[in-house]
């Protein structure tokens, strides 16, 4: 995979070199010349978007008058938190903010890679496996917060002791498949949609490539969908309690 | 349906071919050179497998729906669900050919 440099890395690599390898000198890494990578200035430039736009937000929301911008993410929260109830039940509340986060920054990540200029931080395998091991700790973590560690360690055995040798196994594998079927998933369907579209560019320039990014857009918002409600689906198996 | 012949017809293409790729001198990537064949056919097999899988989900979908409009949204989530669920089979293997050819 031949990777150009995005006018944006251009810019950090230039710039901010020495802050570069400062930051990964700290996890041991040799310094290099140009250390900043595209999907590590894109993550970058999608979290300020990101940023702005709720800094914008947060002064005119209002009550009485809401302006279009609050009716649209009135709408995605409402979203979410239904999802939530639906999939976690009662307790919902307190995961929904990490839910909302997960399903916003992988919605913008993917789709700011449709403009020209830009790429899609999502389209390398090191973001999505990030983000697949933040919700794997994620839910571990609210797990045994719900819990306890005992509690949380004991539903790994299966509803009855008997069957722990078998259940405790199959449980660990299962565990252990989901952040990797997460990063998987997300990874190749960004990347699949990339190169179909680029190689429909190089046979024709005409309506297909734009038939086949469009279904990239479609792909896009269901897979940050996916990714938030098998979070969820996680979340409520860890936090479910024995009734 | 594949008949008995063609079954029998495929074991001994299977048997005969390293026999008859086996003539070149032996060096150390000897059968290098299958990695991008078998990256194709894997590729359109697990392709071909889910696009059957997820006929039989949206079939299955489009009937309940028929059925039982009053159910559309559920069966609408499991669908979707689903195919999402389908769809990252065949991507896995996708993957594993980016990890083995080049």
């Amino acid at each position: 995979m031949h990777e150009t440099e995005l006018f944006i890395t251009k810019l950090f690599n230039d710039n901010l070199a020495g802050l570069g390898n400062t930051l990964t000198g700290i996890v041991g890494m040799a310094p290099e010349p140009r250390p900043w990578a595209n999907f590590v200035t894109m993550q970058l430039l999608v979290a300020l978007i990101l940023v702005v736009l709720f800094a914008i937000l947060r002064p005119k929301l209002s009550a009485d008058r809401p302006g279009k911008l609050q009716h649209t993410f009135e709408l995605i929260y409402d979203f979410v938190r239904e999802q939530a109830h639906e999939q976690v039940g009662h307790g919902s509340r307190k995961y929904v903010p990490y839910f909302g986060t997960i399903f916003i920054f992988i919605l913008f990540a993917n789709l700011i890679g449709l403009i020209p200029g830009l790429e899609a931080p999502t389209m390398v395998p090191s973001v999505p496996a990030g983000l697949a091991l933040a919700t794997f700790f994620y839910y571990n973590i609210m797990g045994v917060a719900e819990n306890g560690i005992f509690k949380y360690l004991a539903h790994f055995a299966g509803p009855m002791p008997a069957l722990a040798p078998l259940m405790i196994p199959i449980e660990l594998v299962s565990h252990l498949a989901r952040p990797l079927s997460l990063t998987i998933r997300l990874f190749a369907n960004m990347y699949a949609g990339e190169q179909v579209t680029m190689v429909f560019m190089k046979l024709t320039f005409l309506l297909v490539p734009a038939v086949f990014m469009g279904l990239h857009v479609f792909v896009s918002f269901l897979q940050a969908y996916i990714f938030m409600l098998l979070t969820m689906m996680y979340v409520a198996g860890a936090v479910s309690h024995e009734h | 349906m594949i008949t008995k012949k063609m079954l029998i017809l495929l074991a001994l293409i299977l048997i005969a071919s390293p026999m008859l790729f086996g003539q070149t001198p032996a060096n150390p990537t000897a059968n290098g050179h299958w990695v991008p064949i078998s990256a194709g056919f894997s590729m359109a097999i697990a392709s071909g497998l889910c696009g059957l899988a997820q006929a039989k989900a949206v079939a299955a979908a489009a009937e309940g729906m028929a059925r039982n409009p009053g159910a559309a949204a559920a069966i609408r989530f499991a669908l979707l669900l689903g195919l999402v669920l389908i769809e990252s089979l065949a991507l896995y293997t996708l993957v594993i050919i980016f990890v083995k050819v080049a």
